[in-house]
């Protein structure tokens, strides 16, 4: 009830006005959001849009929301050290030590665009490819070590 | 947890939980199945109550947000759930749950955030290490939050909120700081449980006192089969045939509202002019009606009638029970006048003659009312109203009762005052005779005091004559002559007194003089006071 309360006052607030470059895509149930997001000023993904899925759960904005980029034929998953290519970020705030309640959907675009807008390396996290294949797990019950504290 | 909260299952759930229960206890309201009992484990779900239960009121105090009446369902009304007419300013937003604060608290970081929504945030955290929400500055989370600034609480108390039954049909928009009395007093769409004993379904508090709704019944337009109580809302919001033309106008609208439409608006249908209740015959369709209006003189007046019309009757309903006072205060009035000349109460030998009593001794208050006067008898006793106004032609040639009592009043001052007068007068004639005797024995007095002296005088000279001779005679008897007659009357006395051969002349004068003698004694205390 809280949450899909929140969700509606957060979709009103982002039919009004929304940061530059963020531009929500399917927000019909309380559920599943999609996302769009761009990051021009850095020629690392300069041109590329890139699409995030948020799955809300009941506890929401309490419990974090499961954020990942998702890939189809014009939305790539973006290289960036901390961003496996199967979409899973490795992002403090996403994960339950560092999420806030005060945190929204949109706040959250904005961090993911400032971590990419931040980043010069042009790679994946290492270990990608074996975490690719073996990890079945949800993004959430990873437990992920922070250690780059540059983003 | 919004199912945990909601006190009220949905109805196909009481179906199943009523035809389940048991018939021990059908007198007592059990008014949850399985279910909802696993629920309230968990939510501290109190249902029913005692014969005393807590008022609404009592309710409100109460921290747990899930009791409940065991009559109404009313629930505190969630301020997180509200609707806000306008749009709240974004400094009243709590950030957690992006509504304005309900019980904000205040960190020691200056951020704001509502007391539950904190909690919930905390809940999420590991224990002992708190962190704000917003900057994640380390919280003591066992202290005591920081007051929030009042203007905070006003300005949040101000907001105007729609309320929780709008949905329902209630049209009340106000302050938030009146909601949960609304809520939880007023609100005529709450929800409660049916008046029936044995149906357990929720409905309006304002369809309350209609009985029962929960039977079907079937949509006249489309014999849609439905329940009673939302049978309104089918035929205004859902019913396929619920518009209708009006037979006048041919205007499309809703079935349900075509009487009032004809009645009140139609400006086809015929109506009678407003003058009428003053008499105009006038009668055409409600547009003409309307122009008829403006040149009518009996439709202008026809509000002042109706305004004087109404007054009439309101002064009517007024006057009545006044009439009815005034017979009681009648009554009471000649039972008191019995009270207090309870003997004469029948003759009309009254103890205080009066100037308008001997006009019509006979009109005299025959107290009739009481055959046998009784001057005990209490003023509750008074016989009923109605009875006395048969009364009141017999009633005595006084205005009223009591001004019969202040006419004895005044007769009463005036006899005292002539008493008092006479009773003075009386008293200055005493004193005056009392003077004049008084004066008459003074001057008596006076007149036997010269006597005295005068006597006193005579005594002297024939006292000193009696002396004066027998000196002569001794003076003749020894040849020695002496003494003028003044020094011998002291020597003499003494003489008298002193000498024994005197003594028989002294025993011999007394005896002539006994009067005398005690008249000298007189004058001596006669000689003393003066």
């Amino acid at each position: 009830m809280l949450a899909s309360k929140r969700l509606g006052k957060e979709l009103t607030k982002m039919h009004e006005n929304l940061a530059p470059g963020i531009t929500k895509i399917k927000c019909d149930d309380f559920q599943e959001w999609l996302m769009d997001i761009r990051v021009d000023d850095n020629p690392l993904y300069h041109g590329e849009v890139y699409r995030l899925k948020f799955t809300f759960s009941n506890g929401y904005p309490i419990e974090a929301p499961e954020v990942v980029f998702v890939r189809d034929e014009t939305h790539p998953i973006p290289i960036h050290p901390h961003i496996y290519s199967n979409g899973i970020i490795c992002l403090d705030l996403l994960d339950k030590s560092g999420w806030s309640p005060v945190n929204n959907v949109e706040s959250v675009c904005v961090a993911l665009q400032s971590m990419l807008a931040s980043n010069t390396k042009n790679e994946r996290p290492p270990g990608d490819e074996d975490f690719v294949r073996t990890n079945r797990q949800r993004p959430r019950d990873i437990n992920f070590v922070f250690h780059d504290d540059k983003v | 947890m919004s199912s945990a909260s909601q006190p009220i299952p949905p109805p196909n759930d009481r179906r199943g939980s009523r035809s389940s229960r048991s018939s021990s206890n059908a007198g007592f309201p059990e008014p949850m199945n399985s279910s909802d009992i696993a629920a309230s484990e968990s939510s501290g779900f109190v249902v029913g109550g005692p014969p005393g239960s807590p008022s609404p009121l009592a309710l409100r105090a109460s921290t747990s947000p899930h009791r409940r009446k065991s009559r109404g369902a009313r629930i505190p009304p969630d301020f997180h759930l509200l609707d806000y007419v306008n749009t709240p300013d974004s400094n009243l937003i709590c950030l957690i749950c992006h509504c304005p604060f309900d019980r904000p608290v205040r960190l020691a970081c200056e951020h704001y955030f509502c007391r539950i929504c904190l909690d919930h945030a905390w809940d999420a955290q590991p224990e002992g290490c708190k962190t704000c929400p917003t900057c994640r500055h380390k919280v003591d989370a066992d202290e005591e939050p920081l007051p929030v600034p009042k203007i905070l609480e006003r300005m949040l108390d101000e907001l105007l909120v729609r309320c929780p039954n709008s949905k329902l049909g209630c049209p009340w928009v106000e302050q938030r700081s009146n909601l949960e009395n609304h809520v939880m007093l007023y609100c005529e769409y709450a929800l409660v449980e049916c008046p029936a004993s044995d149906c357990r379904l929720p409905v309006s508090q304002k369809d309350c006192h209609k009985g029962c709704l929960h039977y079907s019944v079937s949509c006249d337009n489309c014999h849609t089969s439905l329940l009673r109580k939302d049978l309104e809302d089918h035929q205004r919001a859902t019913c396929q045939f619920r518009f209708a033309p009006c037979p006048h106008c041919s205007a499309e609208l809703l079935r349900l509202d075509l009487n009032a439409h004809i009645n009140d608006v139609c400006p086809k249908a015929t109506v009678q002019c407003p003058g009428s209740i003053v008499g105009c015959k006038y009668s055409a369709e409600r547009e003409t009606v309307a122009e008829h209006e403006t040149a009518c003189p009996m439709a202008t007046m026809a509000p002042f009638f109706r305004d004087q019309q109404a007054r009439i009757e309101r002064n009517e309903a007024r006057f009545e029970p006044l009439v009815r006072k005034v017979g009681i205060l009648e009554d009471g009035l000649s039972n008191i006048t019995n009270m207090l000349y309870p003997a004469n109460a029948n003759d009309s030998s009254f103890p205080v003659t009066n100037p308008l009593d001997s006009n019509n001794p006979d009109a005299f208050p025959p107290a009739p009312l009481m055959p046998t006067p009784d001057f005990r008898l209490p003023p509750a006793s008074f016989p009923p109203a109605p009875h006395n106004n048969d009364q009141s032609h017999s009633q005595p040639p006084f205005d009223s009762q009591i001004h019969h009592l202040l006419t004895l009043h005044d007769s009463l001052r005036d006899e005292l005052s002539r008493v008092a007068s006479a009773l003075s007068e009386l008293e200055g004639r005493t004193s005056m005779m009392i003077m004049n005797e008084n004066q008459r024995v003074k001057e008596e007095m006076l007149h036997t005091n010269a006597a005295i002296n005068g006597m006193r005088v005579q005594l002297h000279w024939l006292m000193s004559a009696t002396l004066h001779q027998r000196t002569s005679a001794s003076a003749s008897s020894s040849a020695t002559r002496a003494g003028g007659s003044a020094s011998a009357s002291g020597s003499g006395r003494s003489s008298a007194s002193g000498t024994p051969t005197t003594g028989g002349a002294t025993m011999r004068g007394p005896a002539v003089g006994m009067p005398p003698l005690r008249r000298l004694s007189d004058s001596i205390r006669q000689d003393t006071k003066l």
